[in-house]
């Protein structure tokens, strides 16, 4: 190869990467510009910059499109999806890790299918489950199913670790004294905090964006979370394109957020299971 | 396992630390998979009257074209989502492996944005960017003088399914991305640097080195995108809501739709059973023909 073509090569490579890259990006970048603009404006020419930056839309959208209740609702059950997966998961872990005991290892078999069964499948009887139960349309409904699901992933993560962690500190420990429960929560679980900011991340992102089961379990506007509440608005105020997108954009910025502040732990967590399974 | 007598907890601890996930987890999957076979045995609209009706719900289920054209639909966001997610993400990884691109953080930055994004906002972005009139892809195309290819992207009923795969493979890119990055920068640079000594270049490396040594983490990942897929459901049921007509069904739509649109709860039930025997099924199968390829 000449020098001439390789220079074009690399030229080549790096321009298709920015391509791919930009692709990625400018739906977002436009979204975030258009619901600066007004309906008029956008109308006009829908790939413009917004003349005269205002609002209007974010506030419609909290005032009629009620996105500050699906804000908080998701708020809310992203927060207690992360706390219990992560407290079940860690313990379930720690035993299955830790000792030997009846059914063992059925029990860690089945945690481990639970990444196989196509949840979807599962919407129709958890459904009739849940209303036999009394347990539709509540604060606390989505929960349930969030942590369980979560609860494979988490038992996966926290027993591959806790095995790497040596067991002598926990044998000095309760030599010294110190109790099973104390051990686990003062010893064994903070040395697992590399794991659990990763599983942090992981399990609010499934939370807030979650889409099915918000569909079919919550039936009350006021308990709907962001991405049902999104549906929602737009067969409600259909055509308003610049709300609709202000309304989006509540919905990505903690994730893009999130990200942005902790890219190498999302990546991590997002690919966790993938790599290591 | 390391069992130790000296840290085991008393009974009532152990069990305290066990059986909240495990009681959660049956309640939510384990009895769910047993009432779904229960319930696909009955005529069952949700109220009070169920008909046992044995296995007339599967022989429906055989000859429901409804139900294999979502299949089908499905089937094909697999194979789309297999060579285009896989097969670009193992294109990119080559080229931020190689010592020519520039900006290669931004890039890894960048192109995973997506996948941290509720599918539910990207289905309603892109069909924005589809809408005819006001969208974005139409617009370029008149821009840049195509108005002949300038289409109905999403009512065209023979376009539509392409349509909605491109945004579920443009969205899971970076997920590959990450997944083979990671599994490119453990192969040892030795084996490289033996490779360059016995005059092996680009192209060569990647085939004879680079590919075999990821086969493992390319069936893994087929195999992900085999699982992910067969439940594709969000973004299809913002952009089209599976229409038009039927055209962009996928199983879990249609399932949806003959539960809580129909209210036909027991047929409901069998379709679900039938989307996890097709699922686990299709995933075994692809383990089989990946593991038959190791020696």
């Amino acid at each position: 190869m000449t020098k001439a073509a390789n220079r074009i090569g690399q030229i080549g490579v790096n321009v298709f990467l920015f391509a791919i890259s930009l692709s990625c990006i400018f739906p977002l970048i436009w979204m975030l510009y258009s619901s600066l603009k007004t309906s008029q404006e956008f109308n006009l020419n829908i790939m413009s910059l917004p003349s005269n930056p205002q609002f209007q839309n974010y506030i419609d959208a909290f005032k009629i499109g009620k996105m500050g209740t699906y804000f908080w609702n998701s708020a809310f059950v992203s927060l207690f999806t992360v706390v219990f997966t992560i407290l079940f998961g860690f313990f379930t872990a720690y035993i299955i890790a830790r000792f030997k005991f009846p059914f063992r290892g059925i029990i860690y078999f089945m945690f481990l299918t639970g990444m196989l069964i196509p949840i979807h499948g599962l919407l129709i009887p958890i459904f009739v489950e849940f209303k036999a139960l009394g347990l539709l349309d509540k604060k606390i409904t989505l929960i349930f199913p969030y942590v369980a699901f979560n609860l494979s992933m988490a038992v996966f993560l926290f027993e591959n670790f806790i095995k790497t962690v040596p067991i002598d500190v926990e044998e000095a420990a309760c030599i010294d004294g110190s109790s099973s429960t104390n051990t686990v929560m003062r010893i064994v679980f903070p040395l697992c905090l590399p794991v659990i900011s990763t599983a942090i991340i992981l399990f609010f992102l499934g939370a807030w964006n979650e889409f099915p089961f918000g569909l079919v379990l919550i039936k009350s506007p006021e308990l709907r979370t962001l991405p049902i509440g999104l549906t929602n608005f737009n067969g409600q105020y259909t055509a308003n394109y610049t709300q609709m997108l202000a309304a989006m954009v509540i919905v990505v910025l903690p994730v893009v957020v999130v990200y942005l502040a902790f890219a190498k732990k999302v990546m991590q967590g997002m690919t966790a299971g993938a790599v290591k399974g | 396992m390391n069992d130790s007598s000296a840290i085991r907890p008393k009974r009532i601890t152990f069990l305290i630390y066990l059986l909240p996930s495990i009681i959660l987890f049956a309640f939510m999957v384990l009895v769910p998979v047993l009432l779904a076979v229960r319930y696909s045995f009955f005529k069952w609209s949700g109220g009070p009257k169920m008909e046992f009706i044995g296995l007339d719900n599967y022989k429906v289920l055989i000859t429901d074209g409804n139900f294999w054209n979502a299949f089908v639909n499905n089937l094909l966001i697999v194979f789309f989502s297999v060579f285009g997610q896989i097969g670009i993400a193992f294109v990119i990884s080559i080229f931020l492996m190689s010592k020519v691109v520039k900006w290669k953080g931004f890039h890894r930055t960048v192109i995973f944005i997506p996948v941290v994004l509720s599918s539910v906002v990207i289905g309603f972005l892109w069909g924005m960017i589809y809408n005819q009139d006001a969208g974005m892809l139409n617009w370029m195309l008149r821009t840049i003088g195509l108005e002949s290819w300038i289409k109905p992207w999403l009512d065209d009923p023979n376009l539509v399914m392409y349509s909605v795969t491109v945004p579920i493979v443009w969205q899971y890119i970076g997920f590959y991305l990450i997944i083979f990055l990671a599994a490119m920068q453990s192969i040892n640079s030795e084996v490289y640097e033996m490779a360059e000594l016995d005059g092996a270049t680009g192209f060569k490396k990647m085939r004879y080195i680079t590919l075999p040594l990821l086969s493992s983490t390319i069936k893994i990942a087929i195999m992900l995108c085999i699982a992910g897929n067969m439940k594709a459901f969000d973004s299809i049921f913002v952009m089209t809501g599976g229409g038009p007509g039927s055209s962009s069904t996928v199983m879990a739509q249609y399932a949806y739709d003959t539960s809580f649109k129909s209210y036909k709860l027991g047929y409901g039930s069998t379709i679900s059973v039938g989307i996890m025997v097709l699922s686990v099924g299709l995933i075994i199968i692809s383990r089989m023909i990946g593991g038959r390829n190791r020696d």
